[in-house]
């Protein structure tokens, strides 16, 4: 038993001092990327001898506790992880001004704060509305042109008349149900759409009203409109009773010439190995022309002030501006960067989609994240499902959306 | 110490255990939900103030708990009623002249040890996927559509689920009630010329009382607390209008305190709505009980 407890000891001092050896300690989030970014460390120690060590904390609610205990144990990490305006106000006083860096002319996505840079974006994550150009072509549709809500309109219209023929069962493929659990898809991500849709990156006017419990009228009124449109192009069926498989499988299919997701699904989709080209059209439910995706940055690198900043910087830069930083952040992490210069393309086409759209900078922003806990899901979701289910009609669902974002205030 | 206090203490010592568990898990954290009822308690770290009876009164201004306060009562009747009868037919042919009625008694007890989340899933694709699939192949328009996405239908299929897993556990009750009603009075009242059912509900029913007493606060308490077919089957939809609002269509109580806390955030909110829970559930179980025990005979 003693010899045990000596063992046990000796092998905690032999991880502390290592980590006391390491010149750069990472604690980050993403348990899925724990591997690639390991080797990734190594290779780039192997190439600069400076050491590299990563810790990884499970989940975002335990990488916040293991974190905490990293901070506390005397070693600090030199990078970590923030996940928006909670991880930063906690740790603020340690966060490093980044502003200089060579990486930001590469990325819209930054972690900004009174203008200046704070934050490495991690990876980049957005939807728009994805189509199928095989039916697209045949129905003789550029996805190009769909940038307004009338030529969504004509090619909806279009497409629904040709239904037959292109063995179509619904044009879009869109779910609202409750019982399914879905609301996510329409009470936030839809939802964003009018926050921030035309929008450059970061602009709080719509949110700040919405917190306020008010609205563009005009814009709000357009917003609902273009909810009616996707609704009245898929089917009852699949709004209500449609789970996330059985709308990426009416899309997959070729059952749905549109899908309303983010690139999250492309482990999914390749899996069902779709026969057909696919992109990213914009969202663009205005009368006027608006020609981008929504695209955001779920986490933040940052370096601590307390650490061996410099490494750490550099470590960072690599990770943005060399070949072999790029080759781990797409093909060994499979994570589409948030950076302009990265000429590697991801393996899912929504990704590369995606990447596509950034790489021309043509994104706007995610402020959902911002209404209070159980808003959009619980609050605005049942709304939309009411127009689903055609038990209001527009001009209703417009008056409690509105009701329900005065609410909000309370 | 007289040897009688030292009786009372060794067996207060052998209680203390228990006791201590109890007033950790129960009691302790009852007194600080009330507590915490009467703040805005929002989950993390303290509270800032106390409200008072704030959170009460915003209850009854919020039309969705008032919905699912009603949608509970009219689950638990139903429920009570499909379970309780159900439960006592299949309890009468599983002690009648039956072959294999073991094999019975089983297969009906059987549903009872799937958890409520996996039941809910499995006959969310039952009625969502299968019945229609079957009801558009055969032409039949009531099921060819999903039963859950309807509002009209959608209490329907809870307490199918829940009938088809609770009744074998009530059958138990009843089962076990049946079988202690000594023959002999059985055959009495055939020899009298009593036939089937006049000796079921005149002989066996009044004798079965206290299992009735049973078997209704079971069902009571258990349709009340109903959570988790609710969350897994149909998570509170399809959406409906209820006093102009729109309002989740099937969010049992349970559900609906589970939503404010956690989804909502307000956690001093539900705490209020759980404590209301509590005490209406108390005052429904107490007057059934002793409606109930009124009833009881003795052969």
């Amino acid at each position: 038993m003693k010899k045990l407890v000596s063992l046990l000891l000796c092998v905690m001092m032999l991880l502390v001092s290592v980590s006391a050896l390491a010149d750069i300690v990472i604690c980050q989030n993403k348990v899925e990327i724990t591997n690639a970014l390991m080797d990734y460390a190594k290779l780039y120690s192997e190439k600069t001898g400076v050491e590299v060590k990563v810790i990884t904390g499970g989940g975002s609610s335990d990488y916040n506790t293991v974190l905490k205990a990293e901070m506390a144990s005397g070693r600090e990490p030199d990078i970590f992880v923030i996940e928006g305006p909670t991880g930063y106000n906690l740790w603020a006083d340690r966060i490093t001004d980044l502003t200089g860096e060579e990486w930001i002319q590469y990325t819209g996505m930054s972690y900004m704060v009174d203008g200046k840079v704070v934050g490495f974006p991690v990876s980049l994550e957005g939807y728009g509305l994805a189509y199928n150009k095989e039916i697209l072509d045949k129905a003789g549709i550029d996805p190009a042109t769909l940038t307004n809500v009338e030529a969504y309109r004509a090619a909806f219209e279009k497409l629904d008349s040709m239904k037959a023929e292109l063995g179509l069962d619904m044009v879009v493929s869109m779910v609202a149900g409750t019982t399914t659990g879905m609301t996510w898809v329409t009470g936030l991500h839809n939802f964003n759409l009018y926050l921030t849709v035309g929008t450059p990156q970061g602009d709080q006017t719509f949110i700040q009203q919405v917190l306020e419990g008010k609205v563009d009228d005009e814009r709000f009124h357009q917003y609902c409109q273009y909810v009616a449109l996707l609704f009245q192009y898929s089917t009852q069926d699949m709004l209500l009773n449609g789970t996330q498989d059985s709308q990426l499988a009416a899309f997959a299919n070729g059952k749905a010439a549109f899908y309303h997701q983010g690139n999250w699904m492309d482990p999914s989709l390749v899996v069902l190995n779709p026969s057909f080209e696919i992109g990213y059209a914009p969202h663009a439910f205005l009368q006027e022309d608006t020609d981008g995706i929504i695209a955001f940055t779920p986490s933040w690198y940052v370096v601590n002030a307390h650490g061996n900043v410099d490494e750490a910087k550099a470590f960072l830069a690599a990770m943005a501006t060399t070949e072999e930083g790029h080759d781990y952040m797409v093909n060994k992490a499979g994570m589409v960067p948030a950076f302009t210069n990265v000429a590697l393309q991801p393996t899912g086409p929504l990704s590369i989609s995606l990447m596509k759209w950034n790489a021309e900078g043509k994104t706007y922003g995610a402020e959902q994240y911002q209404l209070p806990d159980g808003f959009g899901m619980q609050t605005l979701g049942p709304i939309y499902e009411l127009l689903a289910q055609q038990v209001i009609d527009v001009d209703t669902f417009e008056i409690m959306m509105k009701d329900a974002i005065a609410g909000i205030a309370k | 110490m007289t040897s009688k206090q030292k009786r009372k203490l060794t067996e207060f010592l052998f209680l203390v255990p228990t006791l201590l568990a109890f007033v950790m898990v129960i009691i302790i954290p009852f007194i600080y939900g009330i507590f915490y009822s009467f703040t805005d308690w929002q989950g993390t770290g303290t509270f800032t103030k106390m409200v008072g009876f704030e959170n009460y009164k915003a209850i009854f201004n919020e039309p969705a708990f008032l919905h699912s306060f009603l949608k509970t009562l009219e689950f638990t009747i139903i429920n009570i009623i499909t379970v309780n009868v159900v439960a006592f037919l299949i309890s009468l042919l599983v002690t009648g002249e039956i072959r294999g009625r073991n094999v019975y008694r089983a297969g009906f007890f059987v549903p009872n040890l799937i958890g409520g989340i996996v039941l809910g899933l499995i006959w969310q694709f039952i009625f969502s996927n299968i019945l229609p699939a079957i009801g558009q192949a055969i032409g039949w328009d009531l099921i060819s559509k999903s039963l859950i996405s309807n509002k009209d239908t959608v209490m329907f299929t809870m307490v199918t689920v829940n009938t088809w897993q609770y009744a074998g556990y009530i059958m138990l009750i009843y089962v076990a009630a049946i079988q202690s009603i000594s023959k002999s009075v059985m055959e009495a009242a055939e020899v009298d010329g009593a036939r089937y059912w006049t000796r079921i509900a005149k002989i066996q029913i009044p004798l079965m009382a206290n299992a009735f007493t049973i078997s209704l606060f079971l069902t009571l308490t258990n349709s009340f607390k109903m959570y988790d077919v609710n969350v897994a089957l149909t998570n509170g939809g399809p959406v409906s209008i209820f006093m102009n609002k729109p309002v989740q269509g099937s969010e049992l109580l349970a559900l609906n305190i589970y939503n404010t806390a956690f989804k909502f955030n307000n956690m001093a909110q539900g705490q209020a709505k759980a404590v209301l829970f509590f005490v209406v559930l108390t005052v429904f179980s107490i007057i059934q009980v002793s409606y109930n025990k009124s009833k009881e005979v003795e052969a």
